[in-house]
């Protein structure tokens, strides 16, 4: 069994992280996914460092971009109103995640340490082009969520690494819709997250329950070349993203099956986005 | 760390407790040291809700939530719900409208019904009240009497 | 309205459930999971496990066979595999210790060593071609029956029309939220369990019967029990915590994690029905049924579903030439077992789904279709019963009634279905009761805790109370232990009300009686509280109870009464059954649903609108908790219809054993549910109640298909109706 460590700076965690044997000391946030894989057995750290004492549990504004501290408990975004009304599509993903008991425990960081490939968080976090605060031996860097993202269970993250934030840019307009078997409390067969970025204005696709990790669809993206893409334009990008994507058959969903919803949920999460751009001049325009 | 004794305000009174070894979770704290089995244990995964307790008021799954973690904080338990107005009329509302049958899943929807109610003025809208409870999972009843002592149980504390 | 007693202790958290039971000096227990799912044991040394800190105890098969006074127990299926290993996570060790984190460390010290044998994870890998005549004797069949009444070949050779299906379900579980608990305790040479079991005398005579223990030295107490439907019935635990105790003289407790609940549990294991149904002018003139059921590691000859579902696929409906043929079919699983109305609902969502699409070949409206076929009162089964007083017209008239309300204004891709069934209440062997007429109000002695349905708390104090006159408030429900307490079957098939309280009615009227004979009345007094005191009014006469009693009675608390129901024999002419056994069923009762779905035409994924259930209840003894069973039953059984499913993988392990991926219906998920009761057509319970726990999960899935087939024109023929399953029959994928 583990002990736990509970270091009061980031900078004594990340000091302590730097000094430990690889696979020894794991990083707790809320520990809804790793006090399972203790359970289980599937990891046997001897050591947990608790990010409790860090100052972390934050959700500010800065200038157009929410940021929220990286032990920030879900529930917290949740709650917070300006989180529903200016982000609707993460207000969408976040209440999805598990129940509100669950949510009062579990993290954003957590959500994108464990890099599940059927996060509910994720999607939405790539569709949004979220920036990751990093804190590690080397002192503090900001990187896209995209580039730390591998495979489940891994990520780019150095052994010393600590998420300490993420930042959400909140113009966009945007949208998390899912699939599952019940719609409570499930896991997602495939989750997809669309938005539209108006400055420069750019849609982003992405899709989760994908392999080996949730991830942009760039090149159903590149064929929504204007603001309000028609129901045809919506649907092309839809098939280009199913072909895309590459699935796994497993006990939730069959690969085709996935791919099946996919293509329909991508050109429904555009319409939805649609739907939520403000028809208002100054507000994204059609372009010819 | 495990020398330091853990300290909960439980059910409002302060506590200390001994030689709690880090990897314990609340659940087995709570059950086991402190001695109130109110709080059922059913799957042990974050599934079932029917381990749900207040932590700072906020409803929390004990299963999944190290004792170590709550360290200093308030925890509240079926028990110490039930002994406030708030959590007596919800235990009333689920008697009266047949709400409990085996009765395995009843502490837990209590606690997060009476956490989601108390302090709240005006309570949130039974919609609300019913989100907040998708993660309690019940066998028996078919949430219909459950559903109905939540919109009894709210226009009690109004 | 305070109608159950229990109802407040519960939700206070102040009920001892058997997961929270202690006792002095206890020790926890953690069991050995084999990793195959068949081999052999090759080798078990426990002594790594006994070496480990605070191990007290250490058993498998051979400290099993010593410390158990019948020496091997039950030959045929010993509490240890020695050495054939019959499923994935079978125990083949168990260990105790001062904790649970230690029992848990030991188990995993234990030294085994298994040889792998082939494993038959599924009916497919032992019929891969179905229908199919089988050679028997074969060795993966452990269980055969065979029956044919009229001229089957005739009516087929005959028929304008054959309408043939295959449908296929999957193993379901109980997954009562209280996982399987006890706590056993060998002193002298008394064994005594502490356990959440819906059967204490049920459970105390199988333990008797396959460890050897004596009935009279083996002690059962019922818990309050966390939800049973069917899974607490049995020995499942007990056997491993009473060689435990007794290996280590102090008590032990063994309580299941859900993971161990899911692979240990005995369930409803999956099968494949064959129907054809031969028609003539419109008229149904003959049906085969074929069945296949994986009965895991089931005994020869211990199989009942096979012969029990029968029925079930024959249905409610007039049916006098058929021939059924049903194979119970051995692989490397748990053994099958009971779940709320056991096969019930995977047999009738065949046969409802197959009615259904009959129906609609024929162009007859489906409701209307049944209500032309279903049993009257005046009918017989298809075994040659009496039909007898029996609602399932009365609860389809009902339907019929809201089916044209719904239809109107029904938007694009919704669809409606009807499913209905039947339901024979299993009356059991029999049941006592004690009752304990006392100055300040009437005790009830009874050996099993409530189970959660209402009908021990508050079924049996109302057949009292309505006997008596006494005010519930002055009725109490007394619990003892099978040394203590009067014997009954237990708590399943629906038989708590209308059979044991039969016999409380019983007692209530001999004490009247005894009574009456005390006052020379020549008729019956009645009873009332007044000021506290139980007074006994007769023809305008008011005498206190306490006046009534023997210096005796005085002393021992007061009058006793006891009574007895002991269900009469049913004989059914078997001369039909070539091979296996067919049962009778008694005491019929009906139900009806109607399901209203939208269907998402591009992801097949399908949502329940609304959902109401019509049951012939015979008489309503208590409102509030019929209601109950509706609405859970109802819901269990959305759960059957539409997620809930074990997957075994080809290895015979379990692929979901968790409620991640075994998904239960939520309140979110639940529809507005609307439920009407049909009264008038009494049955053999206490003022013609009928059993109500079993029959409103019976036509759920069946409903559900048939709204889907509603909306879509499209049938699916496995269950649970998820969105892949239903996108492939829409033919998206
Ligand atoms: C019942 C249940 C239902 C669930 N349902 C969903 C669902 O619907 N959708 C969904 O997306 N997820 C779901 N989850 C998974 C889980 O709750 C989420 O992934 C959650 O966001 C994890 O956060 P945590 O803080 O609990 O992570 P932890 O368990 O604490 O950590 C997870 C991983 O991230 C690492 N980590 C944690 N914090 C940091 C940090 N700040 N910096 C670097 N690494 C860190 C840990 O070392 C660990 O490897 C569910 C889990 C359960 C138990
Ligand atoms: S026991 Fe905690 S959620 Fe089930
Ligand atoms: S009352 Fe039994 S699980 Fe809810």
């Amino acid at each position: 069994m583990f002990t736990l460590a509970y270091p009061s700076t980031p900078e004594e965690a990340v000091d302590r992280l730097a000094r430990a044997a690889p696979g020894e000391t794991a990083v707790l946030g809320g520990g809804t996914d790793l006090l399972l894989d203790v359970e289980s057995g599937r990891t046997t750290p001897t050591e947990l460092l608790s990010l409790r004492k860090l100052p972390w549990r934050y959700l500010r504004w800065e200038r157009q971009s929410l940021v929220v501290g990286s032990t920030l408990p879900l529930r917290a975004l949740e709650v917070d109103p300006k989180v529903r009304t200016q982000l609707p599509g993460l207000w969408e993903a976040i209440v999805d995640v598990g129940s509100p008991a669950l949510r009062s425990r579990a993290t954003l960081g957590g959500n994108i340490g464990r890099c599940s490939p059927v996060s509910d968080l994720l999607p939405i976090l790539l569709a949004l082009d979220a920036q990751v605060r990093i804190v590690g031996p080397n002192g503090r860097r900001e990187v896209p969520v995209d580039a730390i993202l591998q495979e489940s269970r891994r990520t780019t993250l150095g052994s010393a690494d600590l998420v300490e934030a993420v930042v959400v840019p909140a113009a966009a307009p945007c949208t998390y819709l899912w699939q599952r078997v019940q719609p409570v409390n499930d896991i997602s067969q495939v989750g997809v997250a669309t938005a539209y970025a108006p400055t420069p204005p750019h849609w982003r696709i992405a899709v989760g329950g994908i392999q080996p990790r949730a991830r942009r669809l760039v090149e159903a993206e590149g064929l929504l070349r204007s603001a309000r893409p028609s129901d045809f334009e919506a649907e092309l990008a839809a098939q280009e993203a199913a072909r895309r994507s590459t699935f796994v058959t497993d006990r939730r969903a069959t690969e085709s099956y996935r791919r099946r919803l996919v293509s329909v949920l991508v050109r429904r999460a555009i319409q939805r986005t649609l739907a939520r751009v403000p028809p208002v001049a100054g507000g994204p325009s059609s372009s010819p | 760390m495990t020398d330091r004794p853990l300290k909960l305000v439980l059910n409002g009174t302060p506590r200390t407790f001994e030689e709690v070894p880090d990897a314990e979770r609340l659940l087995d704290t709570i059950r086991w040291r402190a001695g109130l089995k109110g709080t059922k244990e059913g799957c042990r995964t974050g599934d079932c809700g029917a381990c749900t307790v207040l932590v700072n008021g906020d409803p929390s799954l004990s299963c999944l939530t190290l004792a170590r973690e709550v360290d200093g904080d308030a925890v509240t338990t079926v028990e110490g719900v039930t002994r406030e107005t708030v959590g007596r009329a919800v235990v009333k509302a689920f008697e009266e409208n047949g709400a409990v049958q085996c009765g395995y899943c009843t502490p837990g929807f209590v606690v997060a019904l009476s956490g989601l109610l108390a302090g709240r003025s005006p309570p949130p809208s039974t919609e609300a009240l019913l989100d907040g409870l998708e993660g309690n999972l019940c066998r028996c009843t078919g949430y219909a009497a459950i559903q109905r002592a939540v919109a009894a149980a709210r226009e009690a504390v109004r | 309205m305070r109608f159950r007693t229990d109802a407040a202790p519960k939700a206070e958290g102040a009920v001892v459930y058997a997961p929270d039971l202690e006792a002095p000096g206890m020790l926890w227990a953690a069991l050995v999971p084999s990793p195959v799912a068949h081999g052999r044991v090759v080798r078990l040394d426990l002594e790594p496990a006994r070496r480990q800190p605070g191990v007290v105890a250490a058993v498998g098969a051979a400290e099993a066979v010593s410390l158990l006074p019948g020496g091997t127990g039950d030959g045929a299926a010993p509490v240890f595999p020695s050495p054939e290993i019959l499923y994935h996570g079978q125990p083949v060790a168990a260990v105790a210790a001062e904790t649970l984190g230690a029992a848990r460390a030991a188990a995993r010290a234990v030294e085994l060593e298994v040889e792998p044998l082939p494993v038959v994870s599924g009916i497919e890998e032992v019929f891969p071609e179905w229908p199919t005549r089988v050679a028997l004797p074969h060795p993966q069949v452990v269980g055969h029956v065979h029956a044919r009444r009229g001229d089957v070949d005739g009516a087929f050779g005959a028929a304008d029309l054959v309408h043939s299906e295959t449908y296929r379900t999957p193993g379901v579980h109980q997954v009562a939220l209280e996982p399987h608990a006890c706590l056993a305790e060998v002193s002298g040479d008394t064994w005594r369990l502490r356990s959440s079991t819906q059967t204490p005398f049920g459970l105390r005579s199988d333990l008797a019967e396959s460890l050897g223990i004596p009935a009279d030295r083996l002690v059962v107490e019922g818990t309050w029990v966390g939800g049973g439907f069917g899974g607490k019935g049995g020995a499942l635990i007990e056997p491993y915590a009473l060689v435990l105790a007794a290996a280590a003289h102090r008590p032990v407790k063994l309580a299941l994690t859900y993971a161990e609940e899911f692979q240990l549990g005995r369930t409803t294991l999956p099968s494949i029905i064959r129907l054809d149904t031969a028609v003539k002018g419109g008229t149904v003139t003959g049906r085969r049924v074929r069945l296949l059921l994986d009965s895991g590691a089931s005994l020869p000859g211990r199989d009942f579903a096979v012969g029990y579902s029968m029925g079930f696929l024959l249905g409610p409906y007039r049916t006098d030439t058929f021939e059924i043929e049903g194979y119970a079919v051995r692989t490397h699983k748990p053994p099958f077992g009971p779940h709320r109305a056991p096969f019930a609902p995977q047999s009738v969502f065949a046969l409802e789904s197959h009615v259904d699409g009959l129906a609609r070949r024929l162009g007859v409206e489906p409701l209307e279709f049944r209500r032309r076929n279903v049993w009257k009162e005046k009918d017989r089964t298809a075994y040659d019963q009496p039909v007898g007083p029996f609602g399932l017209d009365a609860c389809l008239a009902a339907a019929e009634r809201t089916l044209r309300d719904w239809r109107r204004g029904l938007p694009p891709d919704h669809g409606i279905g009807v499913g209905c069934g039947f339901w024979s209440t299993n009356a059991g062997e029999g049941g006592e009761a004690r009752l304990e007429l006392r100055p300040d109000g009437l005790v009830i002695y009874e050996g099993e805790r409530e189970i959660g349905n209402g009908s021990v708390v508050r079924g049996l104090p109302t057949v009292a109370e309505k006997v008596l006159g006494l005010p519930a408030s002055a009725i109490r429900v007394a619990y003892g232990d099978t040394a203590k307490a009067p014997f009954d079957s237990g708590v399943y098939g629906s038989r708590t009300l209308a059979a044991l309280g039969q016999a409380v009615e019983r007692a209530s009227r001999a004490l009247l009686a005894t009574l009456a004979s005390r006052l020379g009345a020549a008729t019956s007094p009645t009873l009332e509280l007044r000021d506290g005191h139980v007074t006994v009014v007769s023809g305008g006469r008011r005498v206190r109870l306490a006046t009534l009693l023997t210096p005796e009675e005085r002393t021992v608390g007061g009058l006793v009464a006891e009574g007895k129901f002991y269900a009469p024999a049913h004989r059914l002419d078997t001369s039909f059954v070539t091979d296996g056994q067919v049962f009778p069923y008694r005491d019929f009762t009906g139900g009806a649903h109607l399901a209203e779905v939208a269907v998402d035409r591009e992801t097949g994924h399908v949502r329940v609108v609304r959902y109401a259930a019509f049951h012939d209840v015979g008489t309503a003894v208590d409102l509030a908790l019929v209601r109950g069973q509706v609405e859970g039953g109802v819901v269990m059984g959305l759960g059957t219809a539409l997620s809930e499913e074990m997957r075994w993988e080809p290895t015979g392990r379990l692929g979901n054993p968790d409620l991640l991926d075994y998904r239960l219906p939520r309140l979110r998920d639940v529809p507005p549910l609307q439920v009407e009761i049909i009264e008038g057509f009494a049955g053999a319970g206490p003022w013609g109640a009928k059993g109500m726990g079993e029959p409103p999960i019976i036509p759920v899935a069946a409903a559900v298909a048939n709204a889907i087939a509603d909306a879509t024109g499209t049938r699916v023929h496995e269950l649970p109706l998820t969105p892949e399953r239903v996108a492939r029959a829409l033919k998206l994928l």
